[in-house]
């Protein structure tokens, strides 16, 4: 297994793909958020009703948008990297090297996942110290521990959003695409929009995460285990695929 | 070392290989020969396990291919494809990688880096090489575990003569210290160099043997796919 996290680890961290990714989905998320406080500052009666109750100008209303963004946008953005990790050995033909190894295949996928895991806990934790920044810049006074819990939420959301992202590596596996898995992603986000209108989010896992840290009534510990669970299901899938990997396109 | 009994796999379209029984002992170097399309690279996956054959039965050093341990997979050296190296990583770090992975130390990369004269390059990434370089990266991590059983496909694709050389003494060597090597090539002279034997491919079957130290290997080759594919060509349907 060491092995395999090394493996995994070093191209991810050599490729210029996750921190793109990084950056994109931290600066993304920071630019939006900073310009939705200063067009409602501004006093923006459309965005002001568009926001609900995530236009209030303070940290509620801060954490409140930021687990919208980070729902969606970090969702694409985790996607394409997690596709990324994936099927870039079908697509630089490294797959070839894969057998015939001591390290089984399964075991190689599985680390993946596992670095992808830990790069999510790290993109959560730039998305949360980001937004305490900008709370503070945006003069939202010193975080109470009301604030403290929102900023705690919003980690757990950030470090879920791998996990939850776990269909788009068995997609891209089976179809040997980039494309495909991050074609995924886009479907995962349109699937959690559909859950929370069709009233399945508490039981849906791609939109647990969003839904918790949003404070949304019903929606507690209980739902929020789902997602590993729903993960583990994921990887069980890949695990399985990759053992039983060929060459046959 | 290597055996395939019974070997066969089709592709969906109908092509794919078939009756294939092929043995590579420890201390040979065996070559196989075709014609593109023929199924040797089909062949060389099927012993690598990158495809699960229809019937028949794959083993490498005594074990099922399917299910052998580590132990086993760890003596294999191959490189049937494109060479196991990731284009962001530098080709020192790529060497090292493959050697942890087949569970050799990570050091053995240095050996491997003088061996093939990388040393100039081991600094840079791999995207950045020549497809003659890559290649000796390529083979440079499929050799520096000191594999018993090796398995090349196409091994001197792209290679300058130096690095021909150094390939054909390396292999000779592997085989003289025990090592069982297949190799597929269409270059009849260098085959000629290296294999103790050569088996020859047509139309997804071994057509039979050709002695590596006859006088006119290619004509030898050609008479012999001619003649198989004018027996197809009479056989009743």
């Amino acid at each position: 297994m060491r092995a395999a996290l090394a493996l995994a680890g070093r191209t991810l961290l050599r490729s210029s793909v996750g921190l793109v990714a990084t950056l994109a989905i931290v600066l993304g998320q920071a630019v939006l958020l900073a310009g939705m406080a200063l067009a409602l500052r501004r006093g923006d009666p459309a965005l002001e009703a568009k926001l609900g109750p995530a236009a209030s100008q303070d940290w509620d209303g801060l954490l409140s948008s930021a687990a919208q963004i980070t729902t969606a946008g970090g969702m694409l953005g985790v996607s394409v990297v997690l596709t990324w990790i994936v099927a870039r050995e079908f697509v630089d033909g490294t797959a070839d090297g894969l057998f015939a190894l001591p390290v089984a295949r399964g075991t190689i996928a599985i680390a993946k996942v596992l670095v992808m895991i830990a790069w999510g806990a790290a993109l959560s934790l730039a998305l949360v110290a980001s937004i305490a920044v900008l709370g503070l810049l945006l003069g939202y006074g010193p975080p109470d521990a009301g604030v403290l819990a929102g900023l705690a939420r919003q980690l757990l959301l950030g470090v879920l959003l791998v996990p939850t992202a776990m269909p788009v590596a068995v997609l891209a596996t089976w179809r040997r695409s980039i494309l495909a898995g991050t074609a995924g992603g886009i479907a995962l986000v349109v699937l959690a929009q559909v859950g929370v209108l069709a009233g399945a989010g508490r039981w849906l896992p791609p939109c647990i995460p969003a839904l918790w840290a949003l404070g949304v009534e019903g929606v507690g510990a209980g739902s929020l285990l789902l997602v590993p669970v729903w993960a583990a299901a994921w990887a069980g899938l890949l695990h399985r695929q990759w053992q039983r990997l060929q060459q046959d396109r | 070392m290597l055996t395939l009994r019974g070997v066969a796999r089709r592709y969906r379209g109908g092509a794919g290989v078939r009756d294939l029984d092929l043995t590579v002992r420890e201390g040979s170097v065996h070559a196989l020969l075709g014609m593109n399309g023929a199924g040797k690279t089909t062949l060389l996956r099927l012993a690598l396990g990158m495809l699960r054959p229809d019937a028949g039965r794959v083993e490498i050093l005594g074990h099922d291919i399917a299910a052998a341990p580590a132990a086993a997979l760890r003596e294999v050296g191959q490189m049937v494809g494109r060479p196991f190296a990731y284009p962001e990583l530098t080709v020192r770090e790529n060497l090292r990688i493959a050697a942890r992975l087949r569970g050799c130390e990570a050091r053995a990369a240095e050996a491997a880096l003088e061996l093939w004269g990388l040393e100039a390059v081991a600094g840079t990434r791999f995207r950045r090489l020549s497809s003659g370089t890559a290649q000796r990266v390529g083979l440079a991590s499929a050799l520096q575990h000191r594999p018993r059983l090796i398995v090349l496909d196409e091994p001197s694709l792209a290679l300058d003569p130096s690095s021909m050389i150094v390939l054909r003494t390396h292999l000779r060597r592997r085989a003289d210290e025990g090592a069982a090597v297949l190799v597929s090539s269409h270059h009849l002279d260098e085959v000629a160099r290296i294999a103790g034997g050569i088996d020859v491919m047509n139309a997804g079957r071994l057509i039979g043997q050709l002695d590596p130290r006859a006088p006119d290997l290619e004509r030898a080759l050609f008479a012999r796919i001619l003649e198989d594919d004018r027996t197809r060509a009479e056989r009743p349907r």
